[in-house]
């Protein structure tokens, strides 16, 4: 083990080594020692390797058809070629939308920006694989005042440019580390929590404002030429102040200050502009690789994506007292991802290819719930909302009928290229998803948390009646045309079996899985169909469908 | 030690937990033994909590602890209560003849002056880190088993956010079930074509599939899935309870406003077997026009409550549930320029009585202006142990958790032992 972590130390530094990120990932992980080995679970086997990875990847479980094909397949680099497949798939685009949407703006309702252009901007990232220091430059640069850009300014201008609420924010999302209590003074119960941490923060915006115009009515970011950070702890009365930085890097101290502080003098009718911005050093400073809380926060929260759990955990409660479960892991992550131009899809790609991510979760033995926080089993992922809708949408087949509607629809309109068209996979995932797009929003409201998001799985009885009880789900287990309930109707056990389980739980049932729904289809004193729809209904509802397992 | 760290975040929950593990494990053991017998025995009682929240922040000034006459007093009078010597506002007059039933805490100061912390404080007795709401302590300890119910049901007419409905590590059995007013909750009635025949039966399947999926799989979020489900089929079950109209008599009593028709629904929950009710009314803040504002706003809260109360004395229930009125603090004792009153988490009162607790007391006491506690300070932390110790739970022992130690109430600090029976 000492032996594996010292190497990964020096591939880290230098990348010498061929060895691929993922082998190195599984070795620090702990695979190879034998204490590990003994508590660690089987590999997930292709079916649930698949589900998983088109969940983690595109945001809904693989259709039957997806999920026989992969099994089909014989060759040997499947897994890896599914990877690059769905990683390049526009749905990926879409969850990552989803998935950095949600971290990023915590589920807030719109304030300044139309959350469909900041979604539709997110999604362009990362269908383009912006780098994530570049995204983030972007987001923290962005003043809202060009068209082109404003989208990005979201992140800063729908947190009102409140101050407070913009420092915690950036130290919670972008650095890991929750500031908040450092707001007044010295953490009291950890070390390394400082108030000149929060303070160094807030001065990169505290000259900024939210800026309306008087005309217009639009709002962008203002800033002043001057305004200091002073900050007094309510503890000890010590006082002090601070230029804009960035936790115990050196302080960024302004330059002397010109004859005519301003580019745009401060008026209410405009915003005013100074010669040197403090907000305009945030984002360089933020993504200079002398913070290294930047680099390892994006790899904990790329990890915690597809794992399930945090390297450090909660993801914003980066301190001396809760340190990583695995601080060679985390620093491999982090520093390679950022030798890779923080290529976040080359990340995610290395990560599916461990085995870590590829096993079981099922516990071997009488291995303990603990384990999982060891990443020696697979944890159970809740599914998002998104994932949610999707994945129930795709399971009773409204995404596959609905897409040939669509396409039908589109032909008949007789637009130029429509043929052409209707085979794109990106005019497929777009047309789509306008199309449910209402559906997904219902589950938002419903299953989705506003506010600081948490990896805590929580479930609550208004969301079960409405699983229970809601029209949108009883209209897809209806036996509409081509939807799953009719299809599953036309046919006889065991192939009617067989397309459920794979329809539903994207596998094949178990012999017994087999016997059981065959004895449950038997003694249904109603007619078949109405059968049918309680065994849809009750996969819907079951854990094996709520969880990314 | 104990300062105001105005602060809510995790950190210094792990930050205590390690302390607590390394420090009380050895106790956890008989801890929890203790907390389990106590919980059967309990159940067996039917001990519950009545909870009105106003929100905002009342004054105590127009409430609990008026000071007419003094610089800060404001324009209403102290009027007597059915207990010799002890005044309360003239806001309050029906309240007043049954000051008998209740106490008052004039003492406290949570030394918080923020909505969100200050609530949070005064729902989980502690200043920070996750913990569970009073009301979901109350429904994991107190609900009575095979209740249809949860145990924890909130009535309030907008939103408050409440993580996990304030279930903590409880889990989201004992969060709060939030009703927005006295409308029944969404999806209550099973779909077209699917009788209660069909319904069971589609629902004994899932757990069948539950089932073979828990094999060798971590329960801890199965677990809570399932729990929602329960929940869910326990409100279809109890229905009727929320179609049922008022009667006329009830609403001729308790008013046709909203807070009057929350206070009947609060009735007919608790005779229902809920562990814990939370009756929120809105709109104390009154940073402007305070003295207008809590005219109207203890003129509509007043009379319905005490109708509540009168139920619950004469069905023979108030001293098996106690009654808690309270807010996330006070207002300040000077008047602002646009003749309002601040927030105010100094020196403040809330007001109780029902089971375990000793009536007509008043505990402790502000200076002359109120500007000050004088005598006998509380915080939120001393009224969580208080509580729950008035229902008849040790809320010096540990959560009934396998596997860790966490202490119910802050073990910091401790109950106002002269105001329980």
């Amino acid at each position: 083990m000492l032996i594996s972590l010292t190497m990964i130390a020096c591939s880290a530094a230098s990348s010498v080594a061929d060895t691929p990120l993922h082998k190195w990932v599984d070795m620090a992980v702990g695979m190879g020692s034998v204490g590990f080995e003994n508590v660690a679970a089987d590999d997930a086997g292709d079916a649930a390797f698949a589900r998983r990875l088109y969940l983690d990847l595109t945001g809904m479980i693989p259709s039957a058809e997806q999920a026989r094909r992969f099994l089909a397949d014989r060759s040997t680099d499947k897994r890896a070629r599914l990877i690059d497949q769905l990683l390049t798939s526009p749905q990926y685009a879409r969850r990552m939308q989803y998935e950095f949407d949600t971290m990023l703006m915590e589920r807030r309702p719109d304030k300044h920006i139309k959350s469909d252009e900041w979604r539709n901007y997110l999604r362009q990232s990362f269908a383009q694989n912006k780098p994530w220091d570049q995204l983030v430059s972007e987001m923290l640069t962005a003043d809202g005042t060009d068209e082109k850009t404003r989208p990005a300014a979201r992140f800063l201008l729908d947190r009102e440019m409140k101050t407070d609420t913009m420092t915690r924010d950036l130290g919670r999302i972008f650095l890991g580390r929750d500031l908040q209590c450092a707001q007044c003074h010295d953490h009291p119960n950890i070390e390394g929590y400082l108030q000149r941490h929060y303070h160094g923060l807030a001065a990169f915006l505290n000259r900024s404002y939210l800026f309306t115009d008087p005309k217009s009515k639009q709002t962008s970011i203002g800033e002043k030429a001057e305004g200091a950070v002073k900050f007094t702890s309510v503890f000890t009365s010590e006082s002090d102040e601070t230029a804009p930085r960035l936790l115990d890097l050196p302080p960024i101290e302004d330059p002397p200050a010109a004859e005519e502080p301003y580019t745009v003098k401060p008026d209410k009718k405009v915003r005013s502009v100074p010669v040197y911005s403090r907000r305009l050093q945030l984002a360089a400073a933020m993504t200079d690789p002398a913070n290294v809380a930047f680099r390892r926060n994006i790899a904990n929260r790329l990890w915690a994506l597809m794992m399930g759990r945090g390297i450090v955990e909660p993801l914003d409660m980066w301190h001396a007292e809760n340190p990583p479960l695995r601080p060679a892991l985390l620093d491999l992550l982090a520093d390679t991802l950022a030798d890779h131009d923080y290529d976040i899809r080359y990340l995610l790609r290395e990560l599916a290819l461990t085995k870590t991510y590829q096993q079981s979760s099922q516990y071997n033995g009488d291995a303990e719930d603990s384990d999982a926080a060891h990443f020696a089993v697979s944890m159970l992922k809740p599914l998002s909302p998104e994932q949610l809708a999707w994945s129930m949408m795709q399971a009773t087949s409204l995404t596959e009928t609905t897409l040939k509607d669509l396409k039908a629809k589109h032909l008949a309109a007789g637009t130029e290229d429509a043929e052409k068209q209707i085979d794109d996979p990106l005019w497929q995932e777009e047309t789509l998803h306008n199309a449910l797009k209402a559906h997904v929003d219902t589950f938002a409201g419903l299953f989705g948390v506003v506010g600081i998001q948490t990896s805590r799985f929580d479930a609550s009885a208004d969301q079960a009646l409405f699983v229970r009880n809601g029209a949108a789900l009883q209209s897809w287990i209806a036996s509409g045309s081509g939807q799953l309930t009719s299809r599953l109707n036309m046919l006889q056990p065991p192939d009617l079996i067989d397309e459920f389980y794979f329809s539903v739980f994207s596998r094949p049932p178990a012999i017994g899985e087999i016997h059981f729904v065959t004895q449950f289809l038997e003694q249904q004193p109603d007619d078949r169909e109405s059968a049918i729809r309680k065994l849809v209904w009750a996969a819907l509802s079951s854990a094996e469908f709520r969880f990314n397992h | 030690m104990r300062r105001n760290q105005g602060c809510n975040p995790l950190e210094h929950e792990m930050a205590r937990r390690r302390f607590l593990t390394s420090t009380v494990a050895g106790a956890a053991g008989i801890g929890l033994v203790d907390t389990h017998a106590q919980a059967d025995q309990l159940k067996h009682q039917q001990k519950r909590i009545l909870q009105v929240f106003l929100q905002g922040g009342v004054s105590q000034l127009e409430s609990w602890d008026p000071k007419p006459g003094t610089v800060h007093g404001g324009p209403f009078q102290a009027i007597p209560t059915s207990v010799p010597g002890i005044h309360i506002s003239e806001l309050l007059p029906n309240i007043a003849q049954r000051m008998h039933l209740l106490s008052i805490v004039r003492s406290i100061n949570i030394k918080i002056n923020d909505h969100e912390q200050g609530r949070q404080f005064m729902e989980k007795g502690r200043r920070v880190g996750q913990f569970p709401y009073v009301g979901a302590v109350a429904s994991k300890y107190l609900a009575t088993p095979n209740s249809n119910l949860p145990g924890y049901v909130h009535v309030s007419s907008r939103g408050l956010s409440d993580v996990a409905g304030g279930a903590a590590f409880l889990g989201a059995k004992h969060g709060q079930l939030k009703l927005e007013g006295i409308k029944p909750p969404g999806n209550l009635s099973a779909p077209a074509g699917i009788d209660a025949v069909a319904d069971a039966s589609r629902d004994k399947l899932r757990l069948q599939f539950n089932q073979r999926f828990a094999d060798r799989r971590s329960k801890a979020m199965t677990e809570a899935y399932d729990a929602s489900y329960d929940q869910a089929a326990g409100l279809m079950e109890r229905r009727a309870m929320f179609e049922g109209t008022a009667s006329k008599k009830d609403l001729e009593r308790y008013g046709t406003h909203d807070f009057g028709r929350y206070c009947l629904l609060a009735r007919t929950l608790l005779e229902n077997g809920a562990a814990c009710v939370k009756v929120t009314h809105h709109g104390y803040d009154s940073h402007a026009e305070n003295f207008n504002f809590h005219l109207e706003q203890l003129g509509e809260f007043d009379r319905p409550f005490c109708m509540l109360l009168d139920d619950l004395e004469t069905r023979g229930m108030l001293e098996s549930t106690l009654v808690v009125i309270y807010s996330e603090f006070g207002r300040t004792p000077k008047v602002n320029v646009r003749y309002g009153r601040d927030h105010w988490g100094t020196a403040w009162s809330i007001a109780l009585g029902g089971c375990g607790i000793q009536p007509g007391a008043v505990i402790g006491s502000t200076n002359e202006t109120g500007t000050e506690v004088a005598d006998r300070e509380v915080d939120a932390s001393h009224l969580f142990h208080t509580y729950l110790q008035a229902v008849g739970l040790d809320s010096t022992a540990e959560h009934d958790l396998p596997g860790r130690s966490i202490p119910i109430g802050d073990p910091a600090t401790e109950s106002i032992q002269e105001l329980l029976v």
